[in-house]
């Protein structure tokens, strides 16, 4: 008995045949709570990193973060199921929401062959830490039977497969920092190999609570400028001195190029080049030269048959960490040579914060909406250049620029690297 | 050379050509089918903390495990458990295999799945925020307590730099990453992976959390028959810990290194339930179509399938669903076929869960022998099926199934084909 007709796996494979397409958008960050809302911000070059408010961090040595304001689940889920979710689900499905409306997909007219990859760093981490502290304080019996469903990462695709009714592959990936883009390359290897025709692929996270910021903090990668919280975050200056904690979720709709061409769909761009290696390095610490960052790079390059040249901007991993964008900056000269000068290079995570296992798929859409609207987001307080960083990394200012393909990087603590490639679709 | 440009031949075959494992009923895979083979519970009371107070006090705990002798006592201590379970499969599984890594680095990856993560870690980093504030919490707290640190330091620890992340499904995630491994393997992503899961959630908010869901079995004063898949008098699963490792590797690239390959994954399927949260779909319907979707890949007909492995947890609704999902795929065969939940023995590995059971499924192939599910005194008429009760059975094996579903609606089978005659 064959309850579908369609092979999973497609085995005599002719992967790579297949062309992927991103044909909608969604995202919600502290520039705003829609897309557009986070165009409008790149283009004012507003900060979100700002004092926390979600919890007391009087006590902490970085007191800042960006957080998503006046967020609230209740008016655009429903009550009860919102409460039942995590604060990262909750991101999660309305960044799906949006991307599956913008994309005017209809899943319910083949729900088998669409399916949902969500990567996060985390998962439901304050939800799990009430759940600890519960249990700690008033004992084992006091902890709520939705502690562990709304903790573990794989929620987000579950819950979010159920609200679209996606019936395909659902799960999450996790390489820390870089969960995300893995998801968005991983949902592309799915359809180039038949196995569905669209995926909903993203990232979400929630990590803004007392104890990731805690642990982040005692690992030295917070920048503890607390009086000027929006200037703190400074990637590729000289004075750069860390991060900051970012929240929120970016999800993207991508389709088999021919299914979507047929339904007259949306064509935001073409994914075209994506590559994951492993350092194999050390835990934390990035690879010497960022060896590992450059073969992804190079890798993504190769399959999108795209000349270094024909890259017209590269959305940075870039966390402002001291280590971070001296070796990303040497991995970028590796891989695009002569090039590398004349590449507009900028970190959104000066703004964003740092979206962890969400910052892949957040920077890949806005890394797609500069390329639709010829708009390269700037890098803020860029003021005094790291020798170490000689690079175009777009200080300040946003610039406008007609823009071929453009890159996104991604790299992760336990040595994970992704780089994607997005292509205006023609 | 990136995937596209590669020259993608007509078919990528995958073979196993290593193993490892260590839970509750073994440290090393031939320790473990030992146990599984006689029927051998691993099931105990608790010692990995003082569990007075909780509703279930007994769960599958390791037995003599000592990682700072087996991976050094600084490197050790900066490794969550289940990393280091983790770590200790993935050696176990390269050593068997005989890869040489270094000689092919950047074409062997990683995937190691896991349900939780760090947990252990992140409860004593809790503990520490609340008593001792903010800036006594060590930096080795986020690194240790997340879920892909199994996969990460799995390659540092063997030099592996291919594709690497881990697969998050809750208890499907082990078999999530034999199957996505399977598939890189095949279309020229790489030529080897160590895929499998680690999981080591036997931890006082583990059960706490388990219990408050009312999944556990509560049967303290009989934990070795607590676990009892497919029996009337099932109460709710076992909590266990542990790791498993598979070398998967492109058949012709195991070949050409004279490697022993000790079966081949030959179909995968994966669906989502998008029904519930932590319910299984009405009638097993998602599991069902993943059953068929990997049938349809390995181009074989159910009739084929000599042994299937269950899910099986000893949840009441997750083995009538099973059985429902069984019968839409094996119809008139679904009482016939034998079925056995090893869960009964391992007690539920969660993440690992997958990988351990398509280790003992690969063992079983080779010994020609049916694992057993224990503890079955009572057949619930509702799950109407040859569960092998009690004692294993001497079989053939060609094809065989491995079944896993996941809080969330996760599915994923797996066909494991034995790649020559039994041995014994």
């Amino acid at each position: 008995m064959h309850i579908v007709s369609a092979s999973g796996a497609s085995r005599s494979s002719d992967l790579g045949s297949k062309r992927v397409v991103i044909t909608g958008c969604g995202a919600i960050c502290a520039l705003g709570q829609t897309v557009d809302e986070i165009r409008s911000s790149i283009c004012s070059e507003f900060s979100g990193v700002r004092t926390i408010t979600r919890f007391d961090a009087s006590a902490y040595p970085t007191t800042f973060a960006a957080e998503v304001v006046d967020f609230r689940p209740e008016d655009l889920l429903d009550r009860k199921q919102a409460r039942r979710m995590d604060r990262f689900t909750q991101f999660a499905m309305i960044a799906a929401r949006q991307a599956v409306a913008s994309s005017g997909l209809d899943v319910s007219i083949d729900p088998t062959r669409a399916g949902v990859l969500i990567g996060s760093a985390f998962g439901g981490v304050e939800t799990f830490s009430q759940a600890v502290e519960a249990m700690l304080t008033k004992g084992p019996r006091r902890v709520s039977p939705f502690a562990v469903p709304m903790t573990i990462p794989n929620i987000a695709p579950g819950m979010v497969a159920i609200d679209l009714g996606a019936k395909g592959p659902a799960f999450a990936y996790a390489s820390s920092f870089a969960s995300s883009a893995n998801a968005i390359g991983e949902g592309m290897r799915m359809i180039q190999a038949g196995r569905v025709d669209a995926v909903i692929a993203g990232g979400a996270e929630a990590p803004i609570t007392s104890i990731v910021m805690a642990g982040i903090a005692a690992m030295q990668s917070l920048s503890n400028q607390n009086d000027e919280p929006s200037r703190a975050v400074k990637p590729f200056d000289l004075r750069r001195n860390g991060t900051a904690l970012g929240e929120g979720a970016a999800i993207i709709v991508l389709e088999n190029r021919d299914r979507a061409m047929a339904r007259g769909a949306p064509i935001a761009a073409e994914l075209v080049g994506y590559g994951s290696t492993a350092d194999a390095f050390h835990d934390v610490q990035l690879a010497p030269h960022a060896e590992g960052l450059a073969r992804a790079m190079g890798s993504a390059l190769a399959e999108s048959r795209l000349s270094p040249g024909e890259v017209g901007y590269l959305n940075a991993h870039g966390t402002a960490t001291v280590m971070n964008d001296a070796l990303e900056t040497e991995a970028v000269k590796k891989v695009f040579g002569k090039a590398a000068w004349s590449l507009p290079i900028s970190s959104t995570k000066s703004r964003t914060g740092h979206l962890l296992g969400a910052a892949g798929a957040l920077e890949a859409v806005i890394s797609i909406v500069a390329m639709q609207g010829g708009l390269l987001p700037s890098t803020l307080n860029l003021g005094i250049p790291d020798p170490a960083c000689d690079l175009d990394y777009v200080p300040g200012v946003h610039r406008s620029a007609d823009v071929e393909a453009v890159m996104s990087n991604s790299m992760g603590f336990g040595g994970h690297n992704v780089s994607l490639i997005f292509r205006r679709h023609s | 050379m990136s995937p596209a440009s590669r020259e993608i031949s007509q078919v990528r075959r995958v073979v196993v050509t290593g193993v490892g494992g260590i839970c509750a009923v073994g440290n090393n895979a031939q320790e473990i089918w030992d146990s599984i083979s006689t029927g051998r519970s691993g099931i105990g009371a608790i010692t990995r903390f003082n569990a007075e107070g909780f509703e279930t006090r007994f769960a599958g705990e390791i037995k003599g495990f000592e990682p700072a002798e087996l991976i050094g006592r600084k490197e050790s201590r900066r490794m969550d458990r289940f990393t280091q379970l983790s770590v200790v499969a993935a050696r176990e599984a390269v050593a068997q295999s005989g890869l040489e890594i270094s000689a092919v680095a950047t074409r062997v990856g990683v995937l190691i799945g896991t349900g939780m993560g760090g947990m252990e870690t992140f409860e004593a980093g809790v503990e520490t925020l609340l008593t001792s504030g903010p800036r006594r919490i060590s930096p080795f707290f986020v690194p240790m307590m997340l879920p892909n640190m199994a996969s990460g330091t799995v390659s540092i620890d063997l030099g592996a730099k291919g594709p690497n992340f881990g697969t998050v499904s809750a208890c499907a995630s082990s078999a999530h990453a034999i199957g996505e491994a399977t598939l890189m393997i095949r279309h020229g992503i790489a030529d080897a992976m160590l895929a499998g899961g680690g999981e080591a959630a036997v931890t006082r908010m583990g059960i706490a959390g388990f219990n408050a869901m009312g999944a556990l079995s509560t049967r303290n004063d009989d934990p070795q028959a607590a676990s009892r898949p497919f029996d009337l008098e099932r109460d709710g699963f076992v909590l266990a810990e542990g790791a498993s490792v598979l070398v998967l590797e492109e058949r012709e690239h195991a070949l050409g290194r004279g490697a022993t390959i000790l079966a081949e994954i030959v179909g995968y399927g994966t669906t989502d339930d998008a029904n519930h949260m932590v319910q299984p779909a009405p009638g097993g319907e998602g599991a069902a179509r993943a059953m068929t979707i990997a049938l349809d890949d390995a181009d074989l007909g159910e009739e084929q399938i000599d042994y299937i492995n269950a899910h099986g947890t000893s949840t009441q609704l997750n083995e009538k669903l099973e059985t429902m999902a069984v019968q839409r795929v094996f119809g008139e065969r679904a009482s016939s076929v034998p079925i056995s939940s090893t869960k009964s023995m391992t007690g539920h590995l969660l993440g690992a869960a997958g990988s351990l059971e398509a280790l003992i499924t690969i063992a079983a192939m080779e010994a020609c022998l049916l694992p057993p599910t224990i503890n079955q005194d009572t057949p619930d008429p509702e799950c109407a099926l040859d569960t092998i009760p009690n004692v294993a059975r001497t079989a053939e094996i060609r094809f065989a199934m491995t079944n896993s579903m996941g809080f969330g609606g996760h599915n994923v089978s797996l066909i494991l084909a034995r790649t020559d005659q039994c041995t014994s």
